[in-house]
């Protein structure tokens, strides 16, 4: 059984507006571009962090702690093979270690790895349902909000069925655990058909199901959910508002910078 | 008064087929009235049920030749979003009708299609969620739901938009024995409020309630007629390939003109003409089974996702030759028993032994090759480009040489049933033999103990006979099976042992005989044994099929 990352609770953050939210996320994720010295992003993705807990969603960083942790490895140690600044501080063998590669390898880390918690805020706050009405609410045409939330609402269901599958071809005898990496790649067919039998079985009896429902593209329709600002969303605005002409303010004055670098 | 729908001739034929699946077709229904169609698969009802609603021809391509008006409208001239206001279709995979994440959004989502407004989606939503007495799922996460919450959650979804006309395709396949009964109740309930329903339906019990019946055959219509008349027409049920009432089949065996359709017209007809039990059912044979060859030890089974306990300390012991049932509602644990049982999965707690060794990390391979287990859904497993290719694909897996296989393949293929399909395009079977596929990729590795989940569910009569003859055969050549099943009757004809499961823990486990005489214990795991076992049970007659209690009735 899969459980979708949306945790329900009550929080601050729930309880705002999903457009709000959804400006949120946009207004976040800019944030995180606006710096590249490693000190100055890291603030940010503290503040990512914070809202996080604000969120009462912090559960959901300790579930993807690996994944997060690699987000933030993985570039640092990439940038030190394609980047070289002016100020050397090491050598590893062939490799030439210097001190503004290391920095925005650090700064390049911390940003992807925020990146995810941004994302992973946001599902951890804001219902399926919540985004597709404050996606239409806020323009995006409803087939296009509709086809994310369908593509979500499948998760537990096509996971399951994959879940199945593969119980069912483990028990025959097919092997995951393989080291080959051709034999590993071969061993996914059997895997793969099934799964694309099945999905592409649903797409067509679930086509059938929306007509039969009287589903169009360009007819008017109700929404049930109605959507209402209230203070809280002002204040998140103004928030997001300050946070944004701080970092740009900084920005402009030069700070968050890493000195010596052409970029 | 004009008919709520009238099909005059209808013929049609799906784009890049030669035969027709649906011949000439004639059919009136008025006004609110439950007409339940029946037949065996592939004889053109869920074909009829999309051309009430303009699914055909627009949605499925082909020619279509004579005419369907439904409520003054030609079917065949309108678009489906029109037809759609007077005709709700619900399907028979519930699954991929649902598109939301929230149970009330579900409901809402059809009225919002036509722009509804939105206090009167509201009031729709409250209403049909009581109808389907699902009040208390407001604001639950739909991955949370059971199965059968889900289908009456589907039906609810499609009740919403009020359409004068409720077309329901096999809404009670999957779902167990008191879900089903929900489900039919609901129909019931619509159909008393005054619209027209419309049930395809495979189980002669579910349409007792109906005003009428529609018998069909191969694309044609065999017989139209009250519902009353039609179930006690034994010879026109086995001609649609449908499984005749086993209360009608039962008095006609014992000579009477009337037909009872319930347990309690048989029994006053059994009194009013002085039947009583002459003599008992007749030894049972295969004595006791043999040495145990598989046995759960404490076994105890918790999901990790949702901390669901699917099994608590369970002890069993199976003996060799065996045809064990394993009765229950869906979620009482059957199936995670099966999937502990061959190593599929392992326990939390406890152990399983096969032949008395343990199977512990290292073994679990070795003991799904001595204990296969088939799925219910033979699609998780087909992949191939041919059926040697599918039913081999164990064996390879396993190591055993190309010059083996060969041979092995042909005896498994034969065992089922489908000698010679070796080249055959998986993808091209019926579901039947799909599913028979499916068995003879398990029976390759010649396990000695077989399970099956549901071998019978979503087939019709002759299927399921031909699934349980086969069964059979394999169990007189020395297999041992385990057939996990909601199907009462199939259990009772078959099974030489019975379990009965109800939150985690067996309940009861005998001979079917003692087992399906315990109908309070039975009715506590919403389980009833099948109407002739009912009613043998109430004369004390001991037996367990039409046959047995007509034997024990003759004069």
């Amino acid at each position: 059984m899969f459980r979708s990352l949306y945790l329900a609770r009550r929080s601050a953050v729930h309880r705002l507006d999903p457009r709000t939210k959804i400006i949120g996320l946009l207004a976040l994720s800019s944030l995180l571009f606006v710096f590249n010295h490693p000190l100055y992003v890291s603030a940010v993705a503290l503040g990512v962090v914070g809202v996080m807990a604000l969120a009462r969603s912090l559960l959901n960083l300790y579930r993807s702690r690996y994944l997060l942790l690699l987000s933030l490895l993985l570039p640092l140690v990439m940038w030190q093979f394609f980047m070289e600044g002016p100020t050397v501080v090491g050598r590893v063998g062939p490799l030439v270690l210097t001190r503004e590669a290391l920095l925005f390898g650090v700064a390049s880390g911390v940003r992807f790895s925020s990146l995810l918690l941004v994302g992973l805020l946001f599902a951890s706050a804001v219902p399926v349902e919540e985004f597709l009405i404050g996606m239409v609410r806020l323009g995006v045409p409803y087939p296009v909000a509709f086809i994310f939330s369908l593509a979500v609402r499948l998760v537990p269901t096509f996971g399951s069925v994959l879940t199945t599958i593969v119980e069912a071809q483990v028990g025959r005898g097919l092997d995951l655990e393989t080291r080959n990496p051709v034999r590993l790649t071969r061993n996914l067919v059997p895997l793969f058909v099934p799964f694309l039998v099945c999905a592409i079985r649903y797409g067509s009896q679930l086509s059938m199901a929306l007509e039969s429902k009287g589903f169009s593209i360009s007819a008017k329709r109700t929404y049930v959910r109605e959507l209402e600002l209230r203070a809280a969303d002002y204040w998140a605005f103004a928030f997001l508002l300050a946070s944004a002409a701080a970092c740009v303010a900084l920005r402009v004055a030069g700070y968050g910078v890493i000195p010596n670098l052409e970029t | 008064m004009t008919a709520a729908i009238q099909i005059e001739n209808l013929t049609f034929t799906y784009r890049g087929r030669d035969e027709p699946a649906l011949a000439g077709v004639d059919l009136s229904v008025a006004e609110g009235q439950f007409v339940a169609v029946m037949g065996h698969a592939g004889c053109g009802k869920s074909t009829l049920c999309m051309c009430l609603n303009a699914l055909i021809p627009r949605f499925f391509r082909g020619e279509l030749r004579g005419a369907v008006v439904v409520r003054g409208r030609a079917v065949a001239e309108s678009a489906i979003r029109e037809m759609a206001r007077e005709v709700g279709l619900v399907f028979q995979d519930f699954e991929s009708q649902l598109v939301s994440t929230e149970v009330e959004q579900e409901l809402a989502f059809g009225p919002e299609n036509y722009g509804v407004p939105r206090e009167e989606i509201l009031r729709r939503v409250d209403k049909y969620l009581s109808l389907v007495r699902l009040g208390e799922l407001r604001g639950r996460e739909q991955a949370t739901l059971s199965g059968g919450q889900r289908q009456l959650l589907a039906v609810a979804s499609v009740l919403t938009l009020e359409t004068p006309i409720v077309v329901l395709d096999e809404p009670t396949s999957d779902l167990d024995p008191a879900n089903r009964e929900e489900v039919l109740g609901i129909a019931r309930r619509i159909a008393e409020s005054g619209r027209v329903v419309v049930m395809v339906e495979h189980e002669p019990e579910a349409v007792i309630g109906a005003d009428r019946i529609l018998l069909m055959r191969e694309g044609r219509v065999l017989a139209y007629d009250s519902a009353e008349k039609l179930l006690s027409r034994v010879d026109l049920m086995e001609e649609a390939g449908v499984r005749p009432l086993q209360m009608v089949e039962l008095f006609r065996k014992l000579g009477f003109a009337q037909a009872p359709l319930t347990l309690e017209e048989g029994l006053e007809l059994l009194r009013a003409n002085k039947r009583a039990v002459r003599r008992g059912p007749g030894p049972d044979g295969g004595g006791a089974g043999g040495p145990v060859i598989l046995e759960a030890r404490g076994l105890s089974h918790v999901y990790p996702n949702g901390n669901v306990t699917a099994l608590s300390r369970l002890n069993l012991r199976i003996r060799e030759g065996e045809f064990l049932a394993v009765l229950g509602q869906n979620g009482c644990g059957k199936s995670t028993l099966g999937k502990l049982l061959s190593g599929l999965l392992r326990p939390t707690e406890g152990e399983v032994l096969f032949e008395g060794e343990r199977t512990g990390e290292a073994a679990r391979g070795a003991l799904a090759r001595q204990v296969g287990y088939v799925y219910q859904n033979p699609a998780y497993q087909v992949f191939a480009a041919n059926v040697y290719q599918e039913v081999s694909f164990g064996l390879r897996n396993f190591g055993v040489p190309e010059a083996e296989i060969k041979p092995r393949v042909a005896e498994a293929l034969e065992a089922v049933d489908l000698k010679g399909y070796e080249e055959r395009d998986p993808f091209g079977l019926t579901r039947g033999e799909l599913q028979r596929v499916a068995v003879a990729s398990i029976l390759v590795s010649r396990p000695r103990v077989l399970i099956l989940d549901e071998p019978t569910t979503g087939m019709d009569y002759r299927q399921q006979r031909g699934m349980m003859e086969m069964l059979t055969r394999l169990h007189r050549a020395g297999h041992t099976l385990i057939v996990i099943t909601h199907s009462m009757w199939v259990a009772a004809e078959y099974a030489t042992r019975a379990l009965v499961m109800r939150g985690g823990e067996i309940i009861l486990d005998g001979h079917p005989r003692e087992v399906f005489a315990e109908e309070e214990l039975l009715a506590s795991a919403h389980l009833k044994p099948p109407p002739v076992v009912q009613l043998s049970n109430r004369l004390g007659a001991g037996a367990l099929t039409v046959d047995e209690l007509a034997r024990a009735l003759a004069v």
